[in-house]
């Protein structure tokens, strides 16, 4: 854990020992090269028996169960299930708007960085495959997902050097990571989401549909969430640098309103589709967000991982 | 500068309020980044919307602001009075007006409109500050002022309401209101109200509405009326008893005529007693239909002569004033008319010039139960009779009288006889001129002087007419009415051209104009002149049907002319009556309440006593009692017929005047009359309303505090 403390400043080595025990599994089949922790979807041999199924054309020939067949002169093939490791891919925002401070110590980048590091780490200690890709109004760099520890000080260095800036432009990332990502994974996207939400809902959805696991760290300022503002003020946008004045104090129950709104349309909408949606308040410490987060898979794991 | 409410200028206090919340929330713009402002966006746009309506409702406050702090500036007071628009400063100058005629009687639920009426006059009175002044009316007939001028003497004034009696009269709303119009109408620097307390009877508000336009009286004066009494109570009343014969002799049957009322919503059995003298005579039950009159006669014989008190009563009900009514009848004995005939000439006929009038006066020759016993005597059968005995001396176309005839009858003239002379033939006009009025002085026989005759009563071929009839006089009053004939149709042949003095009265005269019958008021008595003759030489009058009831009239006029009669009068009016000082002795009035007052006389001329009753406010029997002769006169007073209606008048109909309803429980009159006279002073509301809409606009702009911790 020392040599990993030293790897990143966003990895917290105290942080790392209370999740030690944490494990990070997916919640539906991945595929995977090495044997681990995770469900593989390739029914195949010498592994654990899983169920008989009635042939149909294109399967094997050396799949049938000729036993059965000799028996029951029907063609059944034995099908078995495999263990094999998962690919992760830490999909960051890097957008002008995840640079925001406010009044904590952390910027919604880092406070992010800090928990994709985190999981990066956890993922990698149980050899699965993690990869980045960052994106603000495109992607901007991809790291492809490989296992073992060396790869982490990759990650974290992507990370740290890695400026926020520009623009969100969260459904075309996710379209252009789609594109890249063909192997199923589990999709773990940090960002503000300061995009039009029906699109980002969509892409969402689509990303989805191709059998990826999609956890999504909704990051937002403390700030942002409850508007502490009052008096007539001049925003300047991180993204596009526009201005705006007006009386914080008037605006406040609308802001409060909307943000709630985006809050709760996120929430719903992609739980109702089977995505993960985690909102990360940077006022709160790491650990409990990441803490929810296993929690939250321990609950799938109990229901019978689905 | 002063301010009436000084304690609102605390109210200045209140401009700390927006002045903090001002600079308070009044910042210079801090710079702000932030993550997004997309959000921020759609909330500006929206909320910019919502702005929208709030800067419109500020802006409304903002003026509304702005009009009251004008408002409160200019001192504005809401009222419908003319006081109240007045200067606030300014001293009240006010009348009230009581009510106190015959109605206020009434008594509801034992309470009595009157007692009421007087407290809430006393509680006006009680109102008047060092610098106000006021006076005190009485509204009854005739109304008065109880002070001709504004006083500032608040006891005095509160003295005279305390004081102040019911009074049998009817409401004569203009007799006091118009004095205190007058009173206060001058006043430039003075809020000015008639504080009117009365029953509201529509009896006396609808003559009063008909006859005079009060909207137009001056808009300053403030017209304020406390209604007494919610709703008409019912009620019964005797109002009318006459007796409609022109003389009520001794023994003759009288028919006394009476009218009962019943002013209620069902119909009532009422029972009348009929009283002469105090002596009940007669008494009945009568049904009187709802809301009708009903008349009723009582035949009644008088047994005594003089001065006779009839009254007619009926049951007590709320208004018990009116359940009796007296009237003052003069009764006669059969009046004694001495006839002088012209003397019968030797060897001729007896003379019957006189046959006419004896014939229209005594029919019967009867020497009792007649109005009239007549007594005919020439010239020269006078000098031992007593002209004192007659109640009225006829002259028929006389030649000559005796000196001593002639002194008796200026003295009996002048002490109250009555003289009818008929001319004829034997009339010589140089005598007439010279004995009966050249010598005998200031106690002259004749109302005028005879010149020549006019006419031809033996040719009769030019016939003249009575014109000009006096209706008015009441020898020719009963002609008014054309069934009862025409004088003027009578033909006239013959007649004297004659000069009326110049206090005489011309009662008809001829076609052409010359003087007919021509009257004169000597002394006491009375002296009437025929032209012409009483028998049908000259004129056919004395066959025509107009003849007898010419005769009788005149004869009762001249005859209770010279009683000192004085009819029914109305409450409150003061009564002159006019006696011969020899009859007068020590006088003294009885009074209703059997009170006894001395009454105030002076001396005229001639013997002649003139006497004036002014204690007339209680109804009843008056008497004018001589202590040598008793009874001289009487007369009775009745409150008018009128004043039994208690109807009450809507209150629309009355323009000016404002009610000022007595509601118990509520506020008292005191207060009410305070709103009214000083308005509702709307700068203490106006800056209420300012600090309210003040804090509204400042709450509305920039939100409470309190909120902003959110």
């Amino acid at each position: 854990m020392s040599k990993s403390g030293s790897i990143s400043k966003y990895l917290d080595p105290e942080l790392l020992a209370k999740l030690s025990a944490m494990e990070v599994k997916s919640r539906a089949a991945v595929e995977g090269m090495i044997e681990g922790l995770h469900k593989s979807p390739v029914k195949g041999f010498n592994v654990e028996f899983s169920e008989y199924r009635q042939y149909v054309p294109g399967d094997s020939l050396r799949d049938i169960d000729w036993k059965v067949y000799a028996r029951t002169d029907k063609y059944y093939i034995k099908e078995h299930e495999e263990e094999t490791n998962l690919s992760g891919y830490v999909i960051m925002d890097t957008s002008g708007s995840m640079s925001y401070k406010g009044s904590g110590k952390t910027s919604k980048l880092d406070y992010a960085a800090t928990l994709a590091a985190s999981l990066s780490y956890l993922m990698l200690r149980q050899q699965d495959s993690v990869g980045l890709v960052t994106f603000a109004e495109g992607v901007r760099r991809i790291i492809r997902p490989k296992t073992g520890m060396p790869h982490l000080k990759v990650i974290c260095n992507e990370l740290e050097m890695t400026k926020p800036e520009n623009t969100t432009s969260i459904g075309e990332s996710l379209d252009a990571v789609g594109q890249i990502m063909r192997k199923r994974g589990v999709f773990i996207i940090f960002s503000d989401l300061m995009d039009n939400a029906e699109l980002v809902i969509s892409k969402l959805r689509q990303l989805k549909k191709r059998r990826h696991e999609i956890v999504l760290y909704h990051v937002l300022d403390r700030d942002e969430i409850s508007f502490p503002f009052d008096d007539t003020t001049v925003f300047k946008d991180l993204e596009d640098k526009s201005e705006i004045i007006t009386d914080a104090f008037t605006l406040k129950h609308e802001y409060l309103r909307r943000i709630r709104h985006m809050v709760n349309t996120y929430k719903s909408a992609l739980r109702k589709s089977g995505i993960d949606y985690l909102l990360a308040d940077t006022s709160i410490s790491p650990e409990i967000n990441l803490r929810s987060f296993f929690t939250r898979r321990q609950s799938y794991n109990l229901w019978g991982d689905r | 500068m002063t301010f009436i409410s000084p304690w609102f200028l605390l109210g200045l206090l209140g401009i700390a309020i927006p002045v903090y919340l001002h600079l308070y929330y009044r910042k210079t713009p801090v710079q702000k980044e932030f993550p997004s402002l997309r959000l921020i966006k759609l909330s500006v746009e929206f909320v910019a919307r919502r702005k929208k309506i709030r800067n419109i409702i500020l802006m409304t406050l903002r003026i509304l602001t702005v009009v009251l702090v004008v408002m409160a500036m200019a001192r504005p007071f809401l009222g419908s009075s003319a006081s109240a628009a007045a200067d606030a400063q300014a001293p009240s100058a006010f009348v009230v007006l009581l009510d106190n005629s015959m109605s206020m009687s009434s008594v509801d639920k034992g309470i009595s409109a009157f007692n009421s009426a007087r407290s809430k006059a006393l509680e006006l009175i009680d109102q008047m500050t060092e610098n106000d002044r006021a006076t005190v009316g009485f509204v009854n007939e005739p109304g008065r002022l109880g002070y001709s001028q504004l006083t500032w003497d608040k006891e005095a004034l509160k003295k005279i309401i305390s004081d102040s009696k019911i009074s049998a009269g009817g409401t004569d709303l203009a007799s006091s209101l118009l004095p205190a119009l007058k009173l206060l109408s001058p006043l430039k620097t003075h809020k000015k109200a008639v504080f009117l307390i009365t029953d509201m009877t529509e009896s006396s508000w609808r003559p009063f509405l008909e006859r005079y336009d009060i909207a137009e009286t001056d808009k300053s004066i403030d017209l304020i009326v406390v209604p007494m009494g919610a709703q008409a109570v019912d009620n019964t009343a005797v109002t009318d008893l006459r007796v409609e014969s022109p003389i009520v002799m001794t023994g003759k049957k009288t028919l006394v005529k009476a009218q009962i009322a019943n002013y209620s919503k069902q119909a009532k059995k009422i029972r009348a007693v009929f009283a002469i003298n105090g002596e009940r005579k007669s008494e009945r039950d009568l049904e009187v239909e709802a809301n009708s009159e009903k008349e009723t006669d009582f035949e009644v014989v008088f047994a005594q002569s003089g001065m006779n008190r009839i009254a007619l009563s009926i049951n007590s009900d709320a208004l018990p004033a009116d359940n009796e009514r007296h009237a003052a009848l003069r009764v006669f004995d059969p009046c004694k008319i001495l006839i002088v005939k012209p003397e019968n000439v030797p060897g001729a006929p007896e003379n019957k010039e006189d046959l006419f009038v004896k014939f229209a006066l005594n029919p019967l020759a009867k020497s009792k139960d007649n109005s009239f016993i007549t007594e005919s005597r020439s010239a020269n059968e006078l000098n031992n009779v007593d002209f004192k005995r007659y109640a009225a001396l006829i002259l028929i176309n006389q030649r000559h009288l005796s000196a001593d005839v002639l002194k008796r009858l200026s003295e009996y003239l002048m002490g109250g006889g009555n003289l009818i002379t008929f001319l004829g033939d034997r009339t010589e006009p140089e005598w007439y001129n010279e004995n009966l009025t050249d010598n005998l002085g200031s106690s002259y026989l004749l109302p005028a002087r005879l010149f020549k005759r006019v006419g031809n009563a033996v040719s009769k071929s030019v016939y003249y007419r009575l014109t000009d009839l006096d209706l008015g006089h009441p020898a020719f009053n009963i002609f008014e009415k054309e069934e009862n004939g025409d004088p003027s149709r009578a033909r006239i042949y013959e007649f004297f051209q004659v000069k009326p003095n110049s206090s005489a009265i011309v009662l008809c005269r001829m076609s052409h104009g010359f003087p007919g019958i021509v009257e004169e008021k000597r002394g006491a008595g009375k002296s009437l002149l025929v032209t012409f003759s009483a028998d049908t030489k000259w004129t056919n009058w004395p066959v025509r049907p107009t003849w007898l009831p010419f005769l009788h009239q005149t004869l009762i006029s001249m005859i209770t002319s010279k009683e000192a009669t004085v009819k029914n009068i109305k409450s409150g009016m003061p009564v002159s009556i006019t006696l011969m000082q020899k009859d007068a002795g020590k006088l003294k009035i009885v009074l209703p309440d059997e009170t006894e007052i001395s009454p105030s006389s002076n001396n005229g001329h001639k013997g002649v006593l003139h006497l004036t009753v002014t204690n007339t406010e209680q109804a009843g029997y008056y008497e004018i009692v001589s202590d040598r002769l008793g009874v001289l006169t009487a007369f009775a007073v009745n409150p008018p017929a009128a004043e039994s209606r208690l109807e009450k008048i809507n209150m629309r109909e009355i323009p000016r005047f404002i009610p000022l309803k007595d509601e118990p429980g509520k506020r008292t009159v005191k207060d009410k009359v305070s709103v009214l006279r000083n308005g509702y002073d709307l700068s203490g509301i106006s800056l209420i309303m300012l600090v309210l809409l003040a804090i509204a606009e400042n709450f509305l702009a920039n939100k409470p505090a309190k909120k902003r911790t959110e």
